[in-house]
């Protein structure tokens, strides 16, 4: 029914002039002869009020109705669907997109803002270069070739290794594919992304503990959940969407809601249980549950004999953690973790969810572990509603993870052996020869410390892990005798990636006057353009945002979107894989680089990097995600159901939406993708499947496959290795591959059979490629076999560093020597009383130059704050709204404002969100932004102040428990 | 029968009665925690929230001042005011037609004497001027909406209202510098005289029959504007520009209302009285106005009216200053001091 | 007729600003002109809770009483607009409204105020429908193409619904019946002490977590 307004008119009885005819306003002036006179220049006579900015004037109206463009939020991993409204190229409107099954239609403030980035105000708009302090614009030619010298002059001196590829999270599948190919093209391994710093301990525990590492289930399935428990998280805040799905459950099914955080946060207030715990005390506060539940006999017994290993080291740790001793260390009593264990002990099958307030530890791979062991010991794994639901962070987080954008491994988790190389190489279709000459082969016998001590290794920088992006500022200051490579970083590469989302800001800054080059290729300048005092050497190169091209995304629950470009790139900025390709070019290897791609006009075709990468994922089935399927499943967003993201019927009927890796086999297989991850009930080509057996058939004579446990339709019904063509071939299955198939599968495994044959006879028989085995509780690779408590380096309890102390000092972690003993042998609670943690706020995102240079949300924040608790403030004298200094113990401090809290946070802690930048010990650092590119809201990074820490298996850094002071300033 | 009857009909009386009873005598029994009712009432009682958008007042959520405001302006405020200054204006209309203007009882004398200086003229039409652009915007910005609109219609009053916002908003910030002056300059003159000006009220300044009481420079009705046009003013000065300047201390509507509510009152006040000096000093009384236009009065207007004053200036004087074209004839007014002067 | 009405749901409501900046987003609204905004009570206690609010559009308009020019306007929806051409800035409907709607786009000596701009129900003004002058004056009319207001359309929990009063309220009725009385009857919190049952307010517990 469309809905009628009435024209307000004098037309009313009420307005009807007695004097006959009506006079309009001009009419009146005019007759009048006040125009002319000087009350008209008063201004309020003005017709329009609303400012009227002309870039954003409607056009007129056009004949046609405005194009409609799908495409993808660019901010967080929900992955929420938009429509974008273009009109003669502009983009004049934003609709809600009530058909996407993951939204419908809905968003936060950020995606609610997405239309903002067609203004592009504060953009970068063209290539700038810092001369004697000043900025200067250039051309993409010159700079591209003035960087392109230096490095390669860095190359010819210093090796490969001393150029830093610092990737993003924002790039989509395709650029961040394109970019793990580039770094090993150029030949190092120093290339990274956010994931480091965010969930790389969950995907390193996760992984290590069932197989991947990603979220099980997914945002919708939550629908099917009786409980949920939130640790170290505020989607409220960080994933807003995903409370549409959290209440669906907390409402329909009366599922409890149990909130885990040192604060009392957006998310907390919808809890039916909160619990405050002592920043970095997971550990204890999640064996002190599971005290009570092996306590009461609520473990799943039959689930962890057929799935499980090692469960009896788990009880004999666990068994440490009395209430007396979880109250003592973390603060908790008895009957607050006694609830919270029956609740999930009573509502199964409930999902277990965590961010950055678990991950972020020196001993984050603990935690992320013990969290899989809780729900393992519940039997709440492959059941809808179940789970361990890692909300991810950017919008592709996990597809630059998946596509390893990381120091440590090629795309799909392969690794850096050798095997994976040839892999990759066969893949790229280069020789393997070539590609390892690309690698610096320093050999360094003797003078290079290993892990035990002198060795004699030599340096292979083509398998040696690199150097993460948490620790690259020491890649610049170590000694370079003491770094696993043949000299320190000289360049860094800034691409899609702030540097206020690190910490040591001190540090950082005189790394970055360090370096001979700094080149930052991003939409905006990020405070690496300005917090560093250097008058040459850096450039700034505009990158296009995601709605100036087009391609897939990864979300957070595995599915693949395919976006839609809304409109063509702003200003001189190009996207990241034109980027690329212009830099292999200048660098010498852009005929290998896109050997298989079709470029046109230096742009590689998204569609044929989408298909290369079809032909070498397997190990994690991104293989059965082609650009059709992909184009298919973004058309028909309607089509697929809200909660089990099965489409009903249409084109891509039986398909989950953006088929969930792991989608097997090629994509003429037509494999639905995994929608809850280890899900036995369903069989594999439906979507199920099993734990991955990828850490060996036994140890220490216990069977590590599975028992009597299998997916649904196998046809070995128990336990299997993962499938190689030898075991096809004695299972008899070798001749279900045609010839085409067993050519290539021949000598291969299913991640190594790029014809995918071996993973679709498996498939056929009703097994799981990657073999059925049991989940292990006890990782006997990592430094705790055990998930264990360690204090944070910075403790605030000197009482507890005896008996739960963190490692010994390592002197070479990721190329690095990186301390742990060093630092927390010291005592600095004297000086340093507060805990200082961490977090986000709904409006910004990441380092937060994008999101602070949009008004709309910027207007929201304007100022950067300290969360203080009301005995805390009292304490110093300080009152709420005042500027106040907060100093670290490394010789930090950063200047901004309290904001007094009754009981959000404790008394003892402080909170900060790390959104913020552009201020820097006291300085406001406007004016060194390039002119028109200053976010409109500045202030402190808390990095700034954050301290030395990181995790003993994927250096991820340790922000959420730190020490610090606090006085007025 | 009868008495069951009674029984039944007192027991449906008094039964339901009872839980109302238990509540009385134990009134825990009522305590639900219910978190609706909780949060509204705290909404409606504390009025207190926070919020990311800034701006006044922006954290509260529901405000009730505004609807009482709403109610006390529209129904009692507008109307009352309305009717004041109706009968105002209707008094002296009925009081014109039956008493018509008080004349000068002995006719001009021709003689002139000097009442007012150059400065006390100024100011007084400087702060009358003010004054009179005020009310009448104010008075257009107050009942334009039910008068003016059905004239003008809707835009055209519009670009009144505008007009008299902005005069009232710029004008009223002269006034408030002219009223000071005026009240140091005139406040010698208007001190109040217990004696006289008691008498002259118990006479009622002789308006309502019987002779005209003594009266000094000023009579005590005069004075009485005065201190209501003075103190009114200040009151008015004070509200306006706390209006006029939100940007200085960004109060919050709260306190606008009640600094409106204020400055609505005392402005109904003092045009009430002006509408009195108006009168008395244009139509109603002979040679009134002069004093003001020119400085000079008539010494028999002087005589009669400000008997006190006039004697002073006598006696400032040895002998008064003949004065050509007396005016001849003229009653003695009754009762009343006869002119020294003697008539032609 | 349809009654247009809005209702936000505080026990959904996330204090996500997503309201905030839609509209923001639909109507070009400049920086210190907040048609919505988001007001949360308890901030950081058990018992938070958030509302989004903006103009009601009330049967009764206080607004609409007391404008000295008379500039406001009933659609036959219900929805309460205003002209921004007769309206001449001095502020009275921001007094009497409770809810804080009505915006001024400064705030300068001599009661400048500029038009008052307010939420229009994204029903836009006087002037004819989905024209750019309209668009520059009021911002988007999404009722004349049949659609809703941007910022309950957006909303990322559907706290905040707009629309038809009937079916706002039949939505509304449909999601208590969902939650169920269990957790506000009278005693069954004490009496069944269990984890299962929705309290609505997060117990906050001894737990401080510190020493």
């Amino acid at each position: 029914m469309k809905l009628v307004k009435k024209q307000c008119t004098d037309a009313s009885p009420l307005h009807a002039a007695v004097l006959g005819a009506t006079i309009d306003r001009r009419t009146f002036l005019k007759r009048s002869g006040i125009t002319a006179g000087g009350i008209a220049a008063a201004g309020t006579l003005s017709m329009s009020m609303m400012k009227k900015a002309a870039a954003t004037d409607r056009p007129p109206t056009d004949e046609g109705t405005p194009a409609q463009i799908r495409s993808i939020c660019t901010h967080c991993s929900v992955g929420c669907g938009i429509y974008a409204e273009v009109e003669n190229g502009v983009w004049t409107g934003q609709e809600p997109a009530f058909d996407h099954p993951f939204n419908r239609g809905a968003h936060c403030s950020k995606g609610a803002a997405v239309r903002e980035h067609g203004h592009g105000e504060r953009r970068l708009k063209y290539p700038t270069k810092l001369v004697n302090g000043k900025w200067i614009r250039v051309s993409w030619e010159e700079a591209l070739n003035e960087i392109g010298d230096q490095m390669l002059a860095i190359r010819e001196q210093s090796g490969p290794d001393s150029v830093y590829w610092l990737g993003s999270a924002k790039h989509n599948n395709e650029q961040a594919y394109l970019f793990s190919k580039f770094a090993a093209m150029w030949g190092t391994n120093n290339m990274d992304h956010q994931a480091r710093i965010c969930h790389s301990t969950t995907v390193a525990g996760v992984a290590n503990t069932w197989g991947y590492g990603a979220m099980t289930n997914s945002y919708n399935d939550i629908h099917n959940s009786q409980a949920i428990l939130i640790i170290g998280g505020n989607p409220a805040e960080a994933h807003p969407v995903s409370l549409q799905h959290i209440f669906r459950a907390t409402e329909r099914n009366h599922a409890p809601l149990i909130v885990i955080d040192p604060r009392f946060t957006r998310t907390a207030a919808h809890a039916d249980q909160f619990i405050r715990l002592r920043p970095g005390t997971d550990v204890p506060v999640v064996w002190g549950m599971l005290w009570h539940i092996f306590e009461n006999g609520w473990e799943d017994k039959q689930f962890i004999k057929q799935r499980v290993y090692g469960m009896d080291e788990v009880r004999a740790e666990v068994a440490k953690w009395t209430p007396d001793e979880v109250e003592r260390v973390s603060g908790v009593p008895e009957e607050t973790i006694k609830r919270a264990a029956q609740t999930m002990a009573e509502h199964r099958p409930g999902t277990f969810i965590w961010c950055m307030g678990g991950t972020q530890h020196t001993i984050g791979n603990n935690n992320t572990r013990a969290y899989c062991i809780f729900q393992l010991a519940l039997g709440n794994m492959g059941v809808a509603g179940g789970g361990t639901n890692i909300f991810r962070g950017h919008d592709n987080v996990q597809g630059a993870t998946d596509f390893g954008v990381l120091s440590h491994t090629l795309p799909g988790y392969y690794g850096l052996s050798e095997g994976a190389w040839k892999h990759w190489a066969k893949v790229w279709d280069v020789d393997y020869d070539w590609l390892a000459g690309r690698f610096d082969k320093e050999e360094r016998p003797g003078e290079f410390f290993g892990e035990e001590g002198p060795s004699d290794k030599s340096v292979n920088s083509m398998t040696e892990k690199g150097i993460p992006v948490s620790r690259w500022i020491d890649g610049v200051l170590e000694d370079k005798n003491n770094i696993a490579q043949r000299d320190n970083l000289r360049a860094m590469v800034f691409w899609g990636h702030a540097p206020n989302s690190q910490t040591r800001g001190a540090e950082m800054k005189e790394a970055m006057e360090k370096l001979d080059l700094m080149v930052i290729i991003d939409p905006y300048p990020t405070a690496s353009a300005v917090m560093q005092d250097r008058s040459d050497g850096v450039y700034l190169l505009p990158a296009a945002t995601q709605f100036e091209t087009y391609g897939s995304v990864t979300a957070s629950n595995r599915s693949l979107q395919w976006r839609d470009k809304v409109i063509d790139p702003l200003f001189e900025s190009l996207p990241d894989h034109t980027i690329m390709y212009k830099f292999a070019n200048k660098l010498g290897f852009g005929d290998e680089f896109c050997k298989n791609i079709q470029v046109t006009n230096e742009e590689p075709l998204i569609e044929d990097i989408t298909r290369e990468f079809n032909k070498g994922m397997w190990t994690i089935g991104y293989t059965g995600q082609s650009p059709e399927r992909l184009k298919e499943h973004q058309q028909n967003w309607h089509t697929f159901d809200y909660t089990s993201l099965q489409a009903k019927g249409g084109p891509a009927n039986g398909d989950y939406y953006g088929m969930p890796w792991p989608c097997w086999g090629t994509a003429e297989m037509r494999h639905p993708g995994s929608p809850n991850l280890y899900d036995t009930s369903k069989s594999v080509a439906e979507g199920g499947l099993n734990f991955r057996a990828r850490f060996g058939v036994e140890r220490d004579g216990v069977n590590l496959l599975a028992e009597d446990s299998w997916s649904k339709g196998a046809e070995i019904k128990d336990g299997y290795p993962e499938f190689t063509d030898e075991i096809l071939k004695k299972l008899g299955w070798w001749d279900d591959l045609t010839a085409d198939e067993k050519q290539l599968a021949e000598g291969k495994n299913w991640k190594t059979d790029r014809s995918g044959g071996i993973q679709r006879v498996a498939i056929k028989h009703g097994c799981a490629p990657f073999g059925n085995a049991k989940a292990r509780a006890v990782v006997w690779t990592f430094p705790d076999q055990v998930p264990i408590h360690r204090e944070p380096l910075y403790t605030s309890r000197r009482d507890l560093v005896e008996k739960y102390p963190t490692y010994e000092d390592r002197k070479d972690f990721y190329r690095l020597p990186t301390r742990y003993q060093s630092i927390q042998a010291k005592d600095y609670t004297g000086d340093y009383p507060l805990i200082m943690t961490s977090g986000r706020l709904v409006e910004y995102e990441g380092g937060g130059d994008e999101t602070r240079s949009n008004p709309w949300l910027a207007e929201l924040q304007q100022q950067m704050f300290a969360e203080i608790n009301i005995v805390d403030a009292n304490n110093n004298n300080i009152k709420d709204g005042e500027q106040i200094w907060l100093e670290s113990p490394e010789g930090s401090r950063i200047k901004i404002m309290a904001k007094i809290t009754q009981e959000g946070v404790a008394p003892g802690v402080v909170w900060m969100p790390f959104h913020f930048a552009g201020h820097f010990e006291g300085r406001d650092l406007r004016d060194k932004y390039p002119k028109g590119s200053d976010p409109y809201v500045l202030g402190e990074a808390c990095n700034t102040a954050f301290t030395y820490g990181y995790d003993s298996v994927t250096q991820m850094q340790e922000t959420k428990c730190s020490l610090c002071r606090i006085s007025r300033a | 029968m009868l008495w069951s009857l009674l029984l039944l009909f007192a027991l449906t009386l008094l039964l339901p009665l009872i839980p109302y009873a238990v509540a009385y005598v134990n009134p825990e029994t009522g305590g639900v925690p219910n978190p609706g009712s909780d949060l509204w009432r705290t909404v409606r009682e504390a009025n207190v929230g926070t919020t990311q958008v800034q701006g006044v007042d922006s954290g509260v959520l529901i405000s009730e001042y505004g609807e009482r405001w709403r109610q006390y302006r529209m129904q009692q405020l507008a109307p009352w005011g309305a009717m004041v200054l109706g009968a105002m204006v209707g008094i002296f209309v009925v009081y014109y037609l039956v008493r018509g203007k008080i004349r000068i009882e002995a006719g001009r004398s021709g003689k002139r004497v000097r009442r007012y200086t150059t400065t006390e003229m100024t100011v007084h039409w400087i702060l009358a001027s003010t004054f009179v652009l005020l009310a009448l915007t104010g008075l257009i910005l107050l009942y334009g909406r039910w008068l003016l609109i059905p004239l003008l219609g809707a835009s055209g009053f519009s670009v009144t209202a505008t007009v008299c916002k902005l005069l009232h908003n710029y004008v009223g910030l002269l006034f408030a510098a002219i009223v000071p002056i005026a009240f140091f300059l005139y406040l010698k003159d208007s001190l109040f005289n217990l004696k006289v000006d008691g008498r002259w009220f118990m006479r009622a300044g002789g308006y309502f029959g019987g002779e005209e009481p003594s009266s000094e420079k000023v009579n005590a009705g005069q004075k009485m504007w005065y201190w209501v046009a003075m103190l009114g003013g200040f009151v008015l000065i004070a509200s306006g520009l706390f209006l006029d300047f939100t940007n200085l201390f960004q109060q919050g509507r709260d306190w606008l209302m009640g600094a409106h509510v204020v400055h609505t009152i005392a402005s109904i006040g003092v045009i009430a009285f002006f509408i009195v000096h108006l009168y008395l000093a244009t139509i109603g009384v002979e040679g009134a106005l002069e004093s003001m236009v020119g400085g000079h009065v008539d010494a028999n207007w002087a005589r009669q009216h400000h008997d006190l004053w006039y004697r002073e200036l006598q006696a400032g004087q040895d002998r008064p200053e003949p004065e050509e074209g007396l005016a001849a004839g003229g009653t003695t007014h009754a009762g009343g001091v006869a002119s020294p002067v003697a008539k032609d | 007729m349809a009654r247009m009405k809005f209702l936000c749901d505080a026990e959904r409501c996330i204090e996500c600003n997503a309201c905030v900046t839609a509209c923001k987003n639909e109507n070009e609204v400049p920086w210190g002109v907040n048609r919505r905004r988001v007001v949360t009570i308890n901030d950081g206690s058990p018992g938070e809770r958030s509302m989004s609010v903006a103009c009601m559009h009330c049967s009764d308009a206080p607004c609409a009483a007391v404008c000295p020019v008379d500039c406001f306007y009933f659609t036959d929806d219900g929805v309460v607009l205003h002209d921004k051409d007769i309206c001449i800035g001095c502020g009275y409907c921001f007094y009497a409204c409770p809810f804080g709607a009505p915006q001024f786009p400064k705030n300068e000596a001599f009661g400048s105020r500029g038009k008052m701009d307010k939420c229009t129900f994204c029903a836009g003004g006087p002037l004819p429908d989905n024209s750019p002058e309209e668009y520059a004056e009021y911002g988007s009319n999404r009722l004349a193409q049949g659609k809703l207001p941007l910022c309950a359309e957006m909303c990322a929990t559907r706290a905040l619904l707009a629309g038809d009063g009937d079916t706002v309220s039949d939505i509304f009725r449909e999601r208590v019946t969902w939650r169920g009385a269990s957790g506000f009857a009278w005693g069954w919190g004490v009496a069944y002490n269990r984890p299962g049952i929705r309290r609505g307010y997060a117990v906050e517990d001894k737990a401080t977590g510190v020493d």
